[in-house]
């Protein structure tokens, strides 16, 4: 009996120091993060809707037209004087392996912005090329493969190897990204268009 | 002097932990397809594996020997916790790639392997020089995969491009598969090359 109460004693005291300063590291580092990812967040709006913007957090739901597709945070986008330029809808779509997660950008018109992939863990060398920069869809133009989505209507069928350029060797995630992109814009412009004047 | 000098090199070529021991191979063959994957991950090893030597090392006169493995392992999880708090803090996007392996580093036999058979029976500054010759054995070795791979695999070193753009990378060198083949050959190229001194001295 007294040996366990010693054993317990013991393992108890090493674990609450090792507790002890776990609560201080995590102290120390848990406002890094929280300012890295808020930067990173931003930098990720920014490049979906370059220029001088406000972003807001919506605190809708949106109904994805995609049964595959879900959204997570929706933001919107308003300029210096307070009119909807458009929104920003943070997407998941399954790709090859794990799901991917993006930012679409949608204008008030019903075309896309811009898109970029936040996570994704497609093969390197195949589906990874479609966060790319460098990766060109159309080498004379320098259109890269989210590139050429800038512009394109919502009600396009977005069909890789029909209006979408698919990435060489990686069709999946090309016609995954291409879905994504597509329930956000339909979402979002629909949204838009009910919404109105505001 | 020279034994303890001999305790680092210990783990940098007689006692290698990945190509002798040939333990922990499983986040060595995830994480070397990319230099600056390979390189943060030699930072969380060494971190976890130094300090976890040295704080056991240091209280194994008060651990009793029945709870010993659990109290090995409170004290490596808490060092791999404070590895991955502050790799997510100051490196977030190598950070994001391989998070599930620091996070392992709390399972990797390596370390639980080096507290139960080195610091749990020697002195604490025996203790640290072995952590140190075990993580440059460690490192050295994912390392110079991870150049191998990246190389091969994608045309550069650490990003920076070294082969011309006209070469095509060879896509197997960043998959697992390529893990397994240069660690192979690795394994194969020191063993005979030990041999081969051995031979030369007889």
């Amino acid at each position: 009996m007294n040996k366990i109460v010693k054993l317990a004693v013991v393992l108890g005291v090493i674990s609450a120091i090792a507790g002890g300063i776990l609560a201080g590291v995590y102290q120390f580092t848990a406002p890094v993060i929280e300012a890295r990812n808020q930067a990173a967040l931003k930098a990720g709006l920014l490049e979906v809707f370059p220029g001088n913007y406000k972003f807001s957090e919506l605190k809708i739901k949106l109904k994805s037209p995609d049964p595959a597709v879900t959204f997570g945070k929706i933001y919107k986008v308003e300029d210096s004087s307070g009119n909807l330029v458009g929104m920003i809808l943070d997407v998941t779509t399954p790709g090859d392996q794990a799901p991917i997660e993006m930012l679409v950008g949608v204008n008030r018109n019903g075309t896309i912005n811009g898109v970029k992939i936040l996570k994704s863990l497609e093969t390197p060398g195949l589906g990874a090329n479609a966060s790319n920069p460098h990766y060109y869809v159309d080498k004379k133009k320098k259109i890269t493969f989210l590139g050429q989505f800038k512009g394109k209507k919502v009600t396009d069928p977005f069909i890789p190897k029909k209006d979408v350029i698919a990435i060489t060797g990686a069709t999946i995630t090309s016609a995954a990204v291409s879905r994504g992109v597509k329930a956000a814009g339909i979402a979002a412009y629909e949204y838009m268009q009910k919404a109105g004047g505001s | 002097m020279k034994d303890k000098l001999k305790i680092i090199w210990n783990g940098i070529v007689p006692s290698n932990p990945v190509l002798i021991l040939a333990i922990g191979l499983c986040s060595v063959v995830a994480v070397t397809n990319f230099v600056k994957n390979a390189l943060l991950m030699s930072f969380a090893f060494s971190f976890v594996l130094i300090l976890s030597e040295v704080i056991v090392s240091s209280i194994r006169k008060w651990i009793p020997d029945e709870i010993r493995v659990p109290i090995f392992v409170v004290v490596i999880a808490t060092f791999t916790t404070i590895a991955a708090l502050l790799s997510h803090a100051y490196f977030p996007s190598v950070y994001d790639a391989i998070k599930l392996y620091i996070l392992l580093v709390v399972v990797n036999c390596i370390i639980i392997g080096r507290a139960e058979a080195f610091a749990y029976k020697n002195g604490v500054f025996d203790s640290l020089l072995d952590g140190i010759g075990m993580s440059l054995g460690y490192s050295w070795v994912i390392i110079t995969i991870a150049i191998i791979r990246e190389l091969f695999g994608n045309g550069t070193i650490a990003n920076i491009r070294v082969m011309p753009h006209i070469y095509q990378p060879a896509l197997i060198m960043v998959l697992p598969p390529a893990g397994f083949l240069v660690l192979g050959v690795l394994v194969g190229w020191l063993e005979w090359s030990l041999k081969r001194k051995k031979e030369a001295k007889k």
